[in-house]
């Protein structure tokens, strides 16, 4: 008796599936023909098998040096730190069902930085204190920022202007650590202040990689509990899930990333603030979109590099063009929340 | 037909932060009925149904289930037995009538595994009961006042419990689809013999359609049983402050408060 209404409950079901795979394989294959470029250009072209061959260790010193030590960490590192950032991004928007509750403006992001400014510039540690420092910090910061916009009932209104205002007093503590710690090295400056991939190098990219590999599966299986939670406290309580475990567990995970990451690149302006809402606007809602915030990451990371080495006269790093896209991005949202009353 | 549950609460004390507004309250839910909370604003009927759908953690006492208190059982179990509606569930932006009635197949689905046969037959069947099958492909912010309440309901029943809770599920409806609604809990009722239980602010509709009657002020409770029984005048001054004569509806022969008030009254002596 019910089988019309099965039919189309199911063909719904499945074109959504169909249209998130799609999607999903579209991102990945972009991803891959971004790394490719990643390795082919640069100061001199290579083709596809020669880069194969410096890879592999059969090539010549001119190509083996640029690939193996420049353009193959410096893709490494985009393509995780992508991942990182999208994935963290639309865990902290979903979770709080807001666009503008990202770790960018939250000030999270800027949180690691801190750190790990604080133990380059006046410590001089290894990159494993660095990272660990840094996702330290990051957790302090989701802590702090939590405890301050407590109140007598949560509000996610407040828990963003808590945010932006830890932002504003940690971006001024990253522009203190600069003046006095780094006159002479202004392409670390620039690091620290948009996020770049200038002078990647691999062992320094390997915490990232690790992290993301262990932390973004993770997000990923708990992509159906995120869409729970996304239902607010009292209906997901209902339905059976353990909030607060859920809670804590992504917020370790994606913090991890988000921090690692920052220590690796720097705070990569906006890609965690873009990442999300672009994947949900490409596979609409209803299905996780972990993976594709993730991927959308990349892409964002990756291409915005290519632009700023190629696209101007002169190079610009990556932070810088995502800065440029995410900007206009921050404002269209804050006119249309502010239009809807949402803010 | 549902499992029979007992279920009742125990000397409970509950409230928010330091506030208390339960006050040792001892309640027995008859299972299979439609139960009914009245009370005046503020008289912590929320706060009954919310500890009572362990939303909120009761300061002492216990919320038993079939003898066992509920912050022993798994969450998902115990998902599969309550469930609630809440006062103003959230709404994720965008997302289709379909995919949000599923999410209420949560306490049911493993970890990795998609939607099972009997997922796809618990989210038709309480399309069909809410009567929203047309709009299984829409866009949920495209629905109204009416229409997403009955998807909200939708939800909770393809959780499939035994026992539902529903804070004010007639709030901000106009008066066709409060009937609407009502009917439609009824007819689950039954149907499937769910015990339902819920908070309603109208009193007339309260006395129409529920089986049995928790009456509340300022956190005890001072009544219950059948409307027939409980609905008094003596009642709804004690529990509203309100003079009223209480005649049979004409309709269901139930219970029906009449206010008197300070002006328009023609008629001084009591029916």
């Amino acid at each position: 008796m019910r089988h019309p209404l099965l039919t189309v409950i199911k063909q719904g079901r499945i074109k959504r599936r169909q249209r998130w795979l799609l999607i999903n394989s579209i991102l990945f294959a972009t991803s891959l023909a971004l790394c490719c470029a990643m390795l082919m250009f640069g100061n001199s072209y290579y083709p596809p098998q020669e880069i194969w061959s410096a890879l592999t260790g059969n090539a010549a010193g001119g190509a083996s040096f640029a690939v193996n030590t420049i353009r193959f960490p410096r893709m490494l590192a985009g393509f995780f730190a992508g991942i990182a950032f999208g994935i963290a991004g639309n865990t902290f928007q979903t979770m709080l069902r807001n666009p503008l509750a990202n770790p960018d403006i939250l000030g999270i992001t800027a949180g690691s930085s801190v750190a790990a400014l604080i133990c380059i510039l006046i410590f001089h540690t290894s990159n494993t204190v660095v990272s660990i420092a840094s996702v330290i910090a990051g957790l302090l910061t989701v802590f702090l920022i939590f405890i301050l916009s407590k109140g007598k009932s949560f509000s996610i209104g407040r828990l963003i202007l808590v945010g932006i205002g830890i932002q504003a007093m940690l971006s001024a503590a990253i522009s203190f650590l600069l003046m006095r710690g780094a006159q002479e090295d202004i392409p670390t400056a620039l690091r620290w202040l948009n996020g770049s991939l200038n002078g990647a190098q691999l062992d320094s990219t390997i915490p990232l990689m690790i992290t993301v590999i262990l932390c973004a599966p993770i997000v990923a299986i708990l992509g159906r509990q995120l869409g729970i939670l996304e239902l607010g406290e009292e209906s997901a309580t209902s339905l059976g899930l353990n909030t607060n475990q859920t809670r804590i567990l992504l917020v370790l995970t994606s913090v991890a990333m988000l921090a690692i990451a920052t220590a690796t690149t720097g705070p990569i302006a906006f890609v965690a603030f873009l990442a999300g809402p672009i994947a949900k606007r490409l596979v609409g809602v209803g299905y996780s979109n972990v993976i594709p915030a993730g991927l959308v990451g990349v892409n964002l990371v990756l291409a915005a590099d290519l632009i700023g080495q190629f696209a101007f006269t002169t190079r610009y790093p990556v932070g810088i063009i995502t800065g440029l896209l995410g900007a206009p991005y921050l404002i269209y949202l804050l006119i249309r929340m502010n239009r809807k009353g949402s803010l | 037909m549902k499992t029979i549950h007992q279920f009742e609460t125990k000397e409970v004390v509950a409230g928010y932060d330091q506030k208390t507004i339960l006050h040792g309250l001892d309640v027995e839910i008859p299972s299979n009925k439609i139960n009914v909370i009245i009370g005046a604003n503020a008289c912590g009927k929320s706060t009954l149904l919310k500890t009572m759908a362990r939303l909120i953690k009761p300061q002492s006492g216990q919320v038993i289930l079939d003898g066992k208190s509920i912050d022993q059982i798994p969450p998902k179990q115990l998902a599969r037995v309550l469930g609630i509606l809440p006062q103003s569930p959230i709404v994720p932006e965008g997302i289709t009538v379909t995919d949000l009635v599923g999410r209420g197949r949560y306490p049911h689905q493993k970890m990795f595994s998609g939607w099972s046969k009997k997922d796809y037959e618990a989210v038709a069947e309480a399309m069909e009961i809410m009567n929203i099958a047309e709009l299984a492909d829409r866009n949920i912010d495209e629905l109204s006042g009416g229409q997403r309440q009955r998807v909200w309901i939708a939800m909770a029943l393809t959780q499939q419990t035994d026992i539902l809770f529903l804070d004010e599920p007639t709030t901000f409806l106009d008066i066709a689809y409060q009937v609407e609604i009502l009917d439609l809990l009824t007819d689950l009722n039954r149907k499937y013999g769910t015990t339902i239980v819920m908070v309603l602010h109208d009193i007339n509709l309260s006395a129409r359609y529920a089986d049995y009657i928790f009456a509340l002020e300022k956190g005890q409770l001072i009544a219950e049983g059948e409307p027939s029984q409980v609905i008094t005048t003596d009642l709804v001054k004690k529990v509203f402050g309100l003079d009223c004569t209480v005649i049979n509806d004409p309709v269901s022969l139930s219970p029906m408060v009449v206010p008197r008030g300070r002006y328009h009254v023609q008629v001084n002596e009591s029916l």
